[in-house]
């Protein structure tokens, strides 16, 4: 590769939005892919490599894991959501059959505060699962009952008890970025003073009040581990997002494990939505227990766990405010928000101001402490609550200027690809025929309604990937990355990037992934897998089809400029009827040694077309008038990430990110208790999913947009679809029935409110 | 498992008098804990004596993917947790744990039920079908290929449970449209959201184009 610092000249772009941009190549780096590339595997649809796996129970998860002499864990919680551990008495759990350890969570966590219902106190290992449950039960915690709130109004009402400690309130300002606490003071005044003017001069003001529930990730496999130490070193089993981050949290010199050296593995993963990373108190008491034990231990939550002490989504109360010009374009926003991701001080913000030009901004986020379980990042964090509230009131906008609510929209969006998404989502649905006219008039007790929302995501990834690729004299090709696949199909894309440049299939590949013995990947948040590993596989890829061009092109005396591997052979590049010469097997056959071993990383990203990755969601609603349920008939969603890399298993990202936000939209909820504090609803039967009978018909368009920002113009789709479907339901519900539920779920019940209330206003 | 178990009773399933010592055992030790033989203790020794109920182990004989397997298990023993232990057949997953959501499902006699709320000692003399038994020979079936083919699977843990529901589904309705298919795997939850898929792949398998 030329270590030519010069700039050369690539296509960015999509369908008929492509431009020549003038780009600085990164040393070893390959240019991006091109429209004009043809490909025979980049892009097609293709079968995932795990799925026989997968159709016939072959898959081992960690959950699945037995090792020799193995015994179970299980974690002693509190009943109450605001306590001090005084002490633990284990007399009697000590003395039980099949018990081999027991720790107590103070003095492995170093401290003695519960601060909700759940949270673990003490574990025990034992040769089965029920003795282990049966020892826990027998330990004898003695607690100092502290008084608590478990709702955002309880948390935040005069003289409330302290959530977390004494002298922390329960209330988190927004956050002062450096600014002291007066200083903070003054910026959110002026803000406010600023916002106020402009919202004097607009031409037009709405406003609303929104609400969002707590949602629970809920991955069918539960967080946990099954740790197995090995002298001083530690073999994980890990169900994770992110197998480096638990190998380094197991050997820290200053966490509890302190392992000489770990190896996590992590081949299948039983889904993972925002919540499995590190190795939690869960991973580390497995650890502590299996060196205490000399046994591996397995620990894996059971499903009340995984709903109390496994994360969710922070709710969300909204107050938002636009003022439009008479337009609609929209001069100023308002919008201050309060949500509670439990006792820590963070995480609850409502994200709704990145994807509409909004010359003036007041935003300000609180976050409230309650006792609740803890909430973790979860599938797009922040932006679906955030998405409902404004998109919804975008609505709102656009009827009170008399316009349309796509052409709202657009009118307040400058990103080329989601104005080009929002005519094609729009033909799709049959926007202009199907959209409810009338919105609660007519006939019948059955209303429809129409309804849009967008999307828009950081999935350009970056560096800290690396990808191993072995190539064996016989013709064996290995492609490595101690990565995970929480359910994306990784695998498959690896196999299918580095087989483009081997002019290989994907079945003469075989791929390994989650295992941290094989190269570094970043953890699977922030849709950020595909475009921070596939440059990486590129690039190895790319630098082994070299290596071995080279050994054909010494051997038979050919140029190597003006040769390359299709279809499984040498082919001359100016040759159009790509005659094959040799076959890669017996290029293989030619390597020194047994092996050739190509170890590469991925390097920094390019300016590209777009950093972000946008969407459009249009949704398409019946609601029963008479009973208040809502059913959502059709989804269409039109989204780009970057260059696709598999269609088939990138559409089911986004079906599935549709299905989540139905679920979301209209299903479910945490219900907390609020005299006792625990979990009403910690069980899958009273905390609804969406199930088969309510997937709505889904039609997905991807745009394969050559972005430029890496060799393979990937980008991540895991999160941004999910982003849009809640208000894009929400819109279709009030186009049906003539008036707006300003809270998810949009329930029966509150539908029903909402049409009782609807002739009140009038 | 533990083989070195004795087991007294060399019948196998429930007998009279095994069922009535058992009960008659388990209301006693309710009772007042002192009337019949005592029960294990975890050490005799120490001044603080554990009660233990129920971890006598029995033999239980039954025919799982056409192969006749006899094991010993406590009989509170689920056929999840028996299918998944002792015989190491770990496709069928655990995942709530009382029935509502179909990771766990298996045929029992062609009838999909949840493993998990089914004992073990209950499934004697059925002819039991897990996923590791669906092949034909070393080929998949043909709704396993379209699972494959249609992408009906993402992390896979829903899985196994789906295609039992779909298996029976299709033995009962050979060509069932969306709705049938819906309500055929009502009862298990897929939380990646494939169901649009596994409707695709139900509908291939049926119309021949799964093979």
């Amino acid at each position: 590769m030329s270590k030519n610092a010069d700039k050369v000249k690539i296509t960015v772009g999509f369908e008929d939005h492509l431009k020549e941009i003038s780009v600085k190549i990164n040393d070893n780096d390959v240019l991006p892919y091109q429209p004009t590339d043809s490909f025979d595997e980049v892009g097609q649809d293709r079968d995932r490599l795990d799925a026989i796996a997968k159709v016939t129970g072959a898959a081992r998860y960690t959950f699945d894991r037995k090792l020799d002499g193995m015994v179970y864990g299980r974690i002693l919680r509190s009943p109450h959501p605001h306590a001090k551990v005084l002490s633990i008495d284990s007399t009697v759990a000590k003395k039980m059959p099949g018990v081999k350890a027991i720790i107590e969570f103070h003095e492995v966590f170093r401290t003695r505060a519960v601060r909700y219902v759940g949270e673990g106190v003490a574990a025990v290992a034992a040769e089965t699962e029920a003795q282990a449950e049966a020892a826990i039960r027998a330990l004898k915690v003695d607690y100092e009952v502290l008084p608590f709130a478990v709702t955002k109004e309880d948390a935040m009402a005069e003289g409330a008890p302290a959530v977390a400690s004494p002298n922390s309130s329960n209330v988190i300002a927004p956050r002062a970025w450096g600014r002291s606490e007066k200083e903070q003071q003054a910026h959110l005044e002026d803000q406010k003073a600023e916002t106020d003017e402009a919202f004097a001069e607009v031409k037009h003001v709405v406003s609303g009040n929104f609400s969002t529930q707590v949602q629970v990730h809920n991955a069918l496999e539960t967080h946990g581990v099954v740790c197995h130490w090995q002298g001083e070193n530690l073999k994980i089993y890990a169900s994770t997002q992110g197998t480096f981050s638990c190998r380094g949290q197991a050997t820290s010199s200053r966490g509890p494990i302190k392992a000489r050296n770990a190896r996590v593995l992590s081949e299948y993963v039983g889904g993972g939505f925002g919540a499995k990373f590190g190795l939690r108190r869960e991973g580390v008491a497995a650890a502590i227990l299996a060196k205490k034990a000399k046994r591996p231990v397995h620990l894996m939550l059971n499903r009340r766990e995984e709903q109390t002490d496994a994360g969710n989504r922070p709710d969300s109360y909204q107050e938002l405010k636009l003022g439009l010009d008479s337009k609609g374009r929209i001069q100023v926003m308002r919008a201050h928000s309060w949500g509670t991701a439990g006792p820590g001080r963070s995480g609850a913000g409502a994200r709704n101001s990145i994807i509409y030009n909004i010359p003036k901004i007041d935003k300000v986020e609180y976050n409230v402490r309650t006792n609740c379980g803890e909430a973790r990042a979860m599938r797009a964090p922040g932006f679906p609550q955030g998405a409902f509230a404004l998109e919804s009131l975008l609505d709102m906008a656009a009827d009170e200027v008399g316009i349309d609510p796509v052409e709202l929209r657009k009118r307040n969006d400058s990103h080329p690809i989601r104005l080009a998404e929002y005519d094609m989502g729009a033909k799709m649905i049959g926007w202009r025929k199907n959209r409810n006219r009338n919105p609660g008039g007519g006939k019948g007790a059955i209303k429809r309604g129409l309804g849009c929302a967008s999307n828009e995501w950081f999935a350009a990834g970056g560096r800290g990937a690396a990808c191993l690729i072995r190539v064996n004299k016989n013709g064996h090709v290995e492609v490595r990355s101690g990565g995970q696949d929480i359910g994306t199909g990784l695998r498959t894309i690896m196999a299918q990037v580095a087989a483009e440049e081997l002019g290989l299939g994907i079945s003469d590949i075989e791929t390994f992934i989650g295992d941290t013995n094989d190269p570094r990947c970043p953890g699977s948040g922030g849709s950020t897998t595909t475009p921070s590993l596939m440059p990486a596989v590129r690039i190895a890829a790319h630098r082994m089809a070299q290596e071995l061009l080279t050994l054909v092109a010494e051997k038979l005396k050919w140029d190597i400029e003006k040769l390359t591997f299709k279809k499984g052979a040498v082919v001359r590049k100016d040759d159009k009827k790509l005659k094959k010469t040799v076959t890669f097997k017996q290029v293989c056959a030619l390597i020194e040694g047994e092996v050739l071993e190509i170890n590469e990383k991925r390097l920094a990203n390019y300016g590209g077309f777009s950093s972000t990755n946008s969407g459009v969601q249009f949704a398409d609603v019946e609601v029963d008038t008479q009973t208040g349920v809502v059913r959502v008939k059709r989804m269409v969603a039109v989204q780009d990430s970057g260059v696709i890399l598999n269609t088939k298993t990138a559409e089911s990202q986004v079906r599935g990110a549709i299905i989540q936000g139905v679920s979301y939209a209209l299903f479910e909820n945490r219900v907390m208790d609020r005299q006792k504090g625990h979990m009403l609803n910690a069980d899958l039967e009273n905390y609804k999913i969406a199930g088969a009978l309510e997937c709505p018909e889904i039609e997905v368009k991807l745009l394969n947009v050559f972005n430029g920002k890496n060799n393979t113009s990937s980008m991540g789709i895991g999160e941004p679809p999910i982003i849009a479907t809640a208000g894009a339901i929400a819109n279709a519900v009030a186009n049906a029935i003539g008036v707006r539920v300003m809270s998810i779920p949009i329930t029966p019940k509150k539908v029903l409110e909402a049409l009782k209330n609807k002739g009140k206003r009038k | 498992m533990s083989r070195d178990n004795k087991a007294t009773e060399e019948t196998q399933g429930v007998t009279r008098r095994g069922f009535l010592k058992g009960a008659s055992f388990a209301a006693a030790a309710v009772g007042t804990g002192s009337l019949l033989p005592p029960p294990q203790t975890a050490s005799s020794q120490n001044e603080e004596e554990v009660l233990i109920l129920g971890t006598e182990e029995t033999k239980i004989a039954l025919t799982i993917n056409g192969e006749n397997i006899s094991t010993e298990a406590s009989p509170s023993t689920t056929l999840l947790d028996l299918i998944r232990g002792p015989l190491d057949l770990t496709g069928s997953k655990r995942v709530c744990d009382r029935g509502s959501c179909g990771a766990c499902t298996v045929l029992v006699d062609g009838k999909p039920i949840c493993s998990c709320s089914y004992l073990a000692l209950d499934a004697q003399g059925k002819n039991i079908q897990t996923v590791e038994g669906l092949m034909v020979g070393d080929k998949l079936s043909p709704l396993q290929n379209s699972f494959v083919s249609c992408d009906a699977l993402q992390c896979g843990f829903c899985t196994p449970g789906m295609l039992m529901s779909c298996t029976a589904l299709l033995e009962k309705n050979p060509n069932p449209n969306r709705e049938e298919i819906a309500k055929g795997i009502s009862g298990n939850l897929c939380r990646c959201g494939t169901y649009q898929n596994i409707f695709e792949a139900v509908h291939k398998a049926a119309t021949g184009g799964g093979k």
